[in-house]
């Protein structure tokens, strides 16, 4: 299986403090990774460290290297390793313009003709799910929207550049139990064409979605296996206790 | 307890403050109502000494302008320099060094700003006495005001919207005019009126550089011209008119409230859709 991004030898400090130590791991094409551990332990750091949004952090200091499709994303622009890894965040931030503007932010940015942006948009908002609930008040302001609304029209908007890699940093953590369902069962259809890397608290949602899973503590990945090895096979203790609820 | 004196503290000092500020326009109207007619707006001042008949027109029409150089100049670099600072600048070293250097420049007393402005922009680059000039020197003293109010209002904007829009691989400048400033304009709009209103009651700063004791309806921003504060300064100080002082000085006051509640009128009639006609025009 092709791994479309890697990690080589990742550190980062903020001042004296270091919040990921070394990290060595290899995201696979068209698979769903979560990213585990307590909190604190660097995992948003990492998320942000992998499509360089971390960069305009000022107090970062990033070593190491990341493969973007075997290439070092140090040596391609920012802007189009963004374009490439699209990335979501734990609370739905829609921008304070209406639905369908939100959707056409990036695609009048890389200058998407209307029509085609028209089908973009609509497109993008039924895989999501959202166009049902919002086709006939799509000139609504999304900050209406209720918060799974929000989250699912971020990620529809995440989507709209089409990205090869999805980042989610926790999206379903302000979210009540249907909207995480929904989320859920999006993400797994989603998994054909897009490589999915989910950070994420609730262990069962992991153990539910993630082909693999790689679990973290105090900046250091503990280990990194199939989810189903992860849960029920772990090979380290602290991964064991962790998974088991003792720990954490 | 302690609830209810500071809710009883706030509300003697906001009912002083009004009861002071109604005082202030009372006083003027009561004073200045019998010198006010059509003809003290539209009249250019006459008589002997000057100032005793007559109107305020050249004073209006020349405070405008003085206003209106100093706004647009303070405004360019008070923007850029903000966004700068926010969006741009690593270095917090820099960053708080251009903060220090902003705030001297808020330190210097108006009337230093006025001689400055006349040894280096009137005697040394020989622009002379004008409007230029006056608005410059205007525009050096608002400038640290709005600056540092248009830095509070960029500050203000959740990063998390500026993250998401970058994430996209959309780059500064396009996040900047399509989501940072559509959040921000009515706080810019609102800092630039007080800033206004603070320039055209300014005289120091004008007094040597661009304001004059008559001059004509200015032709271009090379010529000199007259300014409210300056013309209600000369008509008490040389004892001209007691009447149109207080006339002028009501006119002055109107014009600054007009000005600060340029934002306010805004807001009621909905900006938004100013804004929004103005683009669709556009595309």
């Amino acid at each position: 299986m092709l791994d479309l991004l890697s990690v080589e030898n990742l550190s980062v400090r903020f001042h004296d403090q270091k919040v990921l130590r070394n990290i060595n791991a290899s995201f696979k094409k068209n698979k769903i990774t979560a990213i585990i551990g307590p909190s604190g332990c660097g995992k948003s750091t990492l998320l942000k460290t992998l499509n360089t949004l971390l960069m305009e952090d000022h107090e970062a200091n990033i070593e190491g290297k990341i493969l973007f499709d075997n290439e070092n994303i140090d040596k391609i622009e920012k802007e189009k390793i963004r374009q490439k890894i699209g990335m979501v965040f734990q609370n739905p931030v829609p921008f304070p313009l209406s639905i369908y503007k939100n959707m056409e932010y990036a695609l009048k940015y890389y200058g998407v003709k209307k029509d085609e942006r028209k089908m973009i948009i609509e497109e993008k908002l039924k895989v999501t799910g959202l166009y049902e609930e919002v086709k006939d008040s799509l000139n609504k302001s999304a900050l209406k929207l209720s918060g799974g609304q929000q989250q699912r029209l971020c990620i529809a908007r995440a989507l709209s550049i089409e990205p090869e890699i999805l980042l989610l940093d926790e999206p379903c953590s302000s979210l009540d139990v249907k909207n995480t369902k929904n989320i859920e069962h999006m993400l797994l259809a989603l998994k054909d064409q897009y490589t999915i890397i989910i950070v994420t608290h609730n262990l069962f949602q992991a153990s539910r979605i993630a082909d693999e899973t790689l679990f973290m503590l105090d900046g250091e990945v503990i280990e990194f296996d199939l989810t189903e090895n992860i849960f029920n096979h772990p090979k380290e203790q602290r991964t064991k206790e962790y998974v088991m609820g003792i720990y954490g | 307890m302690k609830h209810l004196s500071i809710k009883l503290w706030s509300i003697i000092s906001i009912s002083l403050v009004m009861i002071i500020i109604s005082c202030i326009f009372g006083f003027l109207f009561i004073h200045g109502y019998e010198g006010i007619s059509y003809e003290f707006f539209i009249k250019e001042p006459n008589g002997m000494p000057l100032g005793s008949e007559g109107g305020v027109y050249n004073a209006i029409i020349g405070s405008i302008c003085f206003t209106g150089i100093a706004t647009i100049f303070s405004f360019v670099f008070a923007l850029s320099i903000a966004t700068y600072l926010v969006f741009y600048e690593k270095n917090e070293k820099i960053k708080s060094f251009i903060r220090f250097i902003i705030g001297i420049i808020a330190g210097v007393p108006s009337i230093v700003l006025g001689l400055f402005g006349y040894s280096f922009l009137v005697v040394y680059l020989k622009i002379g006495i004008s409007i230029l000039t006056g608005g410059i020197v205007l525009g050096i003293m608002i400038f640290p005001f709005m600056e540092i109010r248009f830095e509070k209002t960029l500050l203000e904007v959740d990063i998390n919207l500026i993250y998401a829009s970058l994430s996209m691989g959309v780059n500064r400048t396009y996040t900047f005019f399509k989501i940072i400033l559509p959040i921000c304009y009515k706080d810019m709009i609102r800092a630039t009126c007080l800033s206004a209103s603070f320039a055209m009651g300014a005289t120091a700063p004008i007094l040597l550089t661009g304001a004059v004791y008559y001059a004509d309806i200015p032709n271009s921003i090379f010529s000199p011209a007259m300014a409210l504060p300056l013309h209600l300064y000369l008509l008490i100080s040389e004892g001209i008119s007691l009447k149109n002082a207080y006339a002028t000085a009501l006119v002055l006051i109107v014009l600054l409230l007009l000005i600060n509640s340029i934002p306010t009128v805004l807001d009621m009639i909905g900006g938004n859709k100013i804004v929004r006609f103005i683009k669709r025009r556009k595309s």
